[in-house]
């Protein structure tokens, strides 16, 4: 018996090694087409500065980890604080007592202005007050559309996510769709719900909703192949994120239907899908502007006492539709994640 | 050395043929019962039942095209559940699995798109990332002694973190770019993504390495040493150690056959989607884990089978698709799935214990 | 199931002792110390081919320490230790069984849900085929496991039960089997009877006796003495770290063997103290002079 016989050869250093190697003969071949190279081509044009002093700004927002959405509210938010010379402080968590604990520190921090969302108004009462008894002006954005006022919020930029619906629905009619599927990615939210609603009011066919589970891609896919098998009278998919309309296009294939996909939200794929065809069309919020406008407000009313809405109206950033007739215009901005 | 000598057994003996002296506890149970033993029998017989219920009661089920898509679902559980189950029956865990599979695919598509290379760069650094993060879990707790739910609880958080910031501070978005306009984007999606036609059904090819895999991992544990290691150091670590089987080799290796599943599913999502999002694969951990127990495998380590968790992986796709199917409220789905699982381990529970009854 | 005598896996014991007579495995004035603690000091131990060694001890009378030095787990620090008459220090348990030296743990080193045979062969497997389809020979492994267990005189029906599933008694057994086909010498058994009842002892015992008479050294380590005295050839107590006794069986009794480990030579010391207080009652207590055996000197004693 020889003990010493042991398979070393199955340990990981050959592989290791192997691998290595192929790395290193692969590096040598770059791609030809698309990558890096191809996006660098486009060329930034550079916005003027103000010369206001500098002022310190929060932005406090319930974003969970990773949305592609929020991060181009951050960068709407980043460029008017640019333009304004205002220091950005970003903090988000999805949990309403932790945003809320956030906001506070901004507080204590004795920032000159704090933008909020309000996915859940009532958690944010507290922090509001304190806010405004320490003199802070405090702006709403995106969520919160029938709140921000009651709290008593200097104005508000979004977009009213019924209404989004509603106008998606509308839009729907004259397409000609008799049955649609509204995909939700995250059961339980009140946003994502509101619109699927706003869709269903308006919407003259037949609407249903269909779960899937957004952290997982090919689980996105696969079920919404099933529910268009199960039901082929299905006519349009309606993803409420522009990724999942890129997965809700395959499954389209997958399944051999003939539905067609709109969805809310855009990124710089779902430019590119609008454009040849594969998806109908985008309902925009125009994120990117709700962060600039919120942080651009702020500057505004220090340095001019002006205030948009007048107190009593928000301003609406959607909805804006995206579709064959005009994506070539938002195709360039979508490109640099600005739109 | 005393081990490596002479071709001849020890002792010449004739082999006994003496009494056969049996004492009650080890007679031989009649073969069904034994069969039934089986740590796989069970989830078999819960994936059946899941099966027949759905086949009654959604009929696009029926449909050949709809099995092929439930069996993609699986497929793509069921490839990650199979190293996870061997990670179990080897006695640890990796809660680090889900978003270890988009690191993976995040890794290499932002290799191939950041510095412009042909994307089987970046699938081959994303392959030596992810063996490096599994053998970095099993060097910590092999070496640390720590339970492996706390180690691979903070790779977890981790690579959550890396995810995202890496992504962003990369791309400047939380999404990596497509990449499918990219030289060898083609043959790796043929490879890892594509679908082929029998008898007129699309089936992904995930399927065919899912089961591929399975049938490899089933080879590995029960006919190899390295199989009867991985029982043993999860059955009884020390006496592994005693008797001369390499734990810490064992283990390490364990954890980065995880990385490799990660890599692989991790290719699947890039070169099936285009593009990653780095905030996704959280949860997805416990649906592997999930697959491999009710797959039968002992979440204390030891014992399992790698079939196992083929039919638990099947029975979660399966669940998932049928409700959809069968179109039911959806408000419900998340409920109709707990009941359909606890019911399919109920199955299974009372199939195992009436086994193992005498 | 078929049997195959010509396999290649028999280790062979016999050949690769050393020279008639001389002990397997030797102790001179060995020691251990952990930082400044002394767990084991000047202890002499001889173990010899078809001898059964025994080692009595009270908990903490370092026995463990012992066993950890033969076995491989620790280095001795004082002392020397030689196999086959040479001097040695094993880095691990491996190198300790590479020479021959197999060790029996109380926990047995068995993996409770895995089948007999592949219990059996653990870390020793029998394989087939060149490496990418290197596998297990499955067949001739089972075969070797029956033969191996036949021939100690243990015969399982079905070597697929998990070996969980056996008596604590049989699983000692096969654990001995195991040492014994993979080519031990010298057997270190560590407490093999302290879980279990007296029929189950019984079977142990008989197996040591087996083991012995194939030609094997045995270090059985026990605080039974009466196990002991049953099939030891000589006898070692340890106290506190020192050797108390050390005595062939021929110069020792049981009653006297168990008298030195139920406190012997202090015992006997406390003997006069006690019978001065009323109410003690110190009859049966050994008197000095009973304790006939050579005590091994205490080092403390002797500068």
């Amino acid at each position: 018996m020889d003990r010493s016989s042991r398979p070393r050869s199955r340990g990981p250093a050959p592989l290791v090694a192997v691998a290595a190697a192929a790395v290193l003969t692969l590096a040598g071949c770059s791609s030809s087409h698309g990558g890096k190279k191809a996006e660098e081509e486009a060329a930034n044009a550079a916005a003027g500065k103000a010369d206001t002093p500098r002022m310190t700004v929060a932005l406090v927002t319930h974003q969970a980890p990773g949305d592609t959405f929020w991060d181009t509210v951050r960068k709407g938010a980043e460029a008017a604080a640019a333009k304004d010379n205002v220091k950005l402080v970003y903090s988000a968590d999805p949990n309403a007592g932790n945003q809320a604990n956030l906001v506070q520190n901004a507080i204590d921090q004795k920032v000159d202005g704090i933008a909020i969302t309000l996915a859940k108004p009532d958690a944010m009462k507290g922090v509001i007050a304190g806010a405004e008894r320490a003199g802070i002006p405090v702006v709403g954005l995106n969520s919160g559309v029938s709140d921000w006022k009651k709290l008593g919020l200097l104005e508000f930029f979004g977009q009213d996510e019924s209404v989004a619906g509603e106008a998606l629905g509308d839009k729907l009619n004259t397409t000609g769709a008799k049955k649609i599927i509204c995909v939700i990615q995250e059961q339980g939210n009140v946003g994502l719900t509101q619109r699927c609603d706003g869709v269903k009011k308006t919407f003259k066919g037949t609407a249903e909703t269909l779960y899937v589970n957004g952290t997982d891609m090919p689980s996105v896919g696969s079920t919404i192949t099933a529910k268009l098998k199960q039901d082929s009278s299905v006519d349009t998919v309606v993803t409420l994120g522009a990724p999942f309309a890129m997965t809700a296009v395959q499954s389209v294939g997958d399944a051999g239907s003939k539905a067609k996909v709109a969805t809310f939200d855009l990124n710089k794929e779902l430019v590119k899908a609008v454009q040849n065809g594969t998806i109908e069309f985008a309902v925009d919020q125009q994120p990117w502007l709700q962060g600039y406008l919120a942080v651009d407000a702020l500057w505004l009313y220090k340095n001019n006492g002006n205030y948009s809405g007048g107190g009593e109206q928000p301003v609406l950033t959607g909805p804006a539709f995206v579709d064959k007739s005009n994506v070539d215009k938002v195709a360039e901005f979508a490109a640099k994640g600005t739109r | 050395m005393s081990m490596s000598q002479q071709a001849q057994p020890a002792v010449d003996r004739p082999p006994a043929s003496g009494p056969k002296r049996t004492d009650g506890r080890t007679a031989r149970r009649p073969l069904p019962l034994r069969l039934l033993a089986r740590p796989e029998v069970g989830v078999f017989l819960g994936a059946l039942a899941v099966l027949v219920f759905f086949l009654i009661t959604a009929p696009p089920v029926r449909d050949g095209s709809s099995m092929a898509n439930i069996l993609y679902q699986s497929s793509t559980i069921g490839i990650m559940a199979l190293p996870v189950a061997l990670l179990m029956i080897g006695g640890e865990f990796d809660l680090s699995s889900g978003v270890a599979v988009i690191s993976s695919a995040l890794t290499a598509s932002m290799i191939s798109y950041q510095l412009t290379l042909n994307v089987w760069t970046g699938v081959i650094v994303a392959l030596v990332a992810s063996l490096a993060i599994g053998a970095f879990n099993g060097w910590m707790v092999v070496k640390t002694g720590l339970p492996s739910f706390l180690v691979t609880l903070g790779t977890f958080l981790i690579l959550q973190g890396a995810n995202l910031a890496v992504t962003k501070l990369v791309t400047s978005n939380v999404a990596t770019d497509d990449i499918s306009d990219m030289d060898g984007f083609g043959q790796a999606k043929k490879i890892f993504a594509s679908s082929f036609d029998v008898g007129g059904v699309q089936v992904k090819i995930t399927v065919v390495w899912w089961l591929v895999f399975a049938a490899l991992a089933t080879w590995v544990l029960l006919r190899t040493k390295y199989g009867n290691w991985i029982f043993a150091v999860g059955g009884n670590k020390d006496s592994a150690r005693a008797v001369g089987v390499p734990v810490t080799f064992t283990k390490i290796s364990l954890f980065m056959l995880v990385g490799f599943g990660a890599w692989f599913v991790g290719m699947h999502n890039l070169f099936a989607f285009n593009t990653v999002q780095s905030g996704e694969g959280v949860g997805q951990e416990l649906i592997y884990i999930a697959a491999a127990v009710i797959g039968g495998c002992l979440l204390t380590g030891g014992y399992g089978s790698a079939i196992g968790p083929v039919f638990g992986a099947f029975m979660f796709g399966m669940v998932q698709q049928g409700i959809v199917y069968a179109g039911w409220n959806p408000d419900w789905f998340k409920a109709f799935l707990g009941v359909m699982l606890l019911g399919a381990v109920l199955i299974n529970l009372w199939v195992s214990r009436a086994a193992t009854r005498r | 199931m078929t049997d195959n005598p010509s396999g290649t896996h028999g280790a062979v014991l016999k050949d690769s002792a050393p020279a008639e007579g001389g002990p397997l495995v030797e102790l001179r004035g060995a020691g251990k110390s952990y930082g400044n603690i002394r767990a084991l000091h000047g202890v002499d131990l001889q173990v010899h081919a078809g001898r059964v060694t025994c080692v009595l001890g009270d908990n903490g009378a370092g026995k463990s320490t012992l066993i950890k030095i033969i076995s491989g787990l620790h280095r001795h620090t004082e002392g020397d230790f030689l196999v086959d008459g040479r001097p040695v220090r094993f880095a691990t348990p491996r190198e300790a069984l590479d020479r021959g030296i197999a060790t029996v743990y109380q926990d047995l080193a068995t993996v409770p849900l895995m089948p007999v045979w592949r219990n059996f062969f653990l870390g020793s497997e029998m394989t087939r085929g060149p490496w990418p389809v290197r596998r297990l020979d499955i067949a001739r492994m089972k075969a070797t496991a029956d033969r191996e267990l036949r021939n100690m005189g243990i015969a399982l029906d079905d070597l697929e039960q998990p070996i969980g599933t056996l008596s604590g008694g049989q699983r000692q057994c096969v654990a001995i089997a195991r040492a014994v086909y993979f080519g031990a010498r010298v057997l270190i058994l560590d407490e093999p009877t302290a879980a279990l009842g007296v029929k189950q002892s019984g079977v142990v015992l008989k197996y040591i006796a087996a083991a012995r008479d194939r030609g094997l050294g045995v270090i059985f380590i026990t605080h039974n003495p009466h196990h002991a005295y049953m099939v030891g050839d000589h006898f070692s107590v340890l106290r506190l770290g020192t050797l108390e006794l050390s005595a062939d069986r021929s110069e020792i009794g049981l009653e006297e063997l168990t008298n030195h480990m139920a406190g012997g030579a202090e015992l006997a010391a406390l003997k006069h103290e006690l019978a001065q207080v009323r109410g003690v009652d110190v009859e049966e207590l050994p008197e000095e002079s009973d304790l006939t055996a050579p005590v091994a000197t205490s080092p403390e004693g002797t500068p």
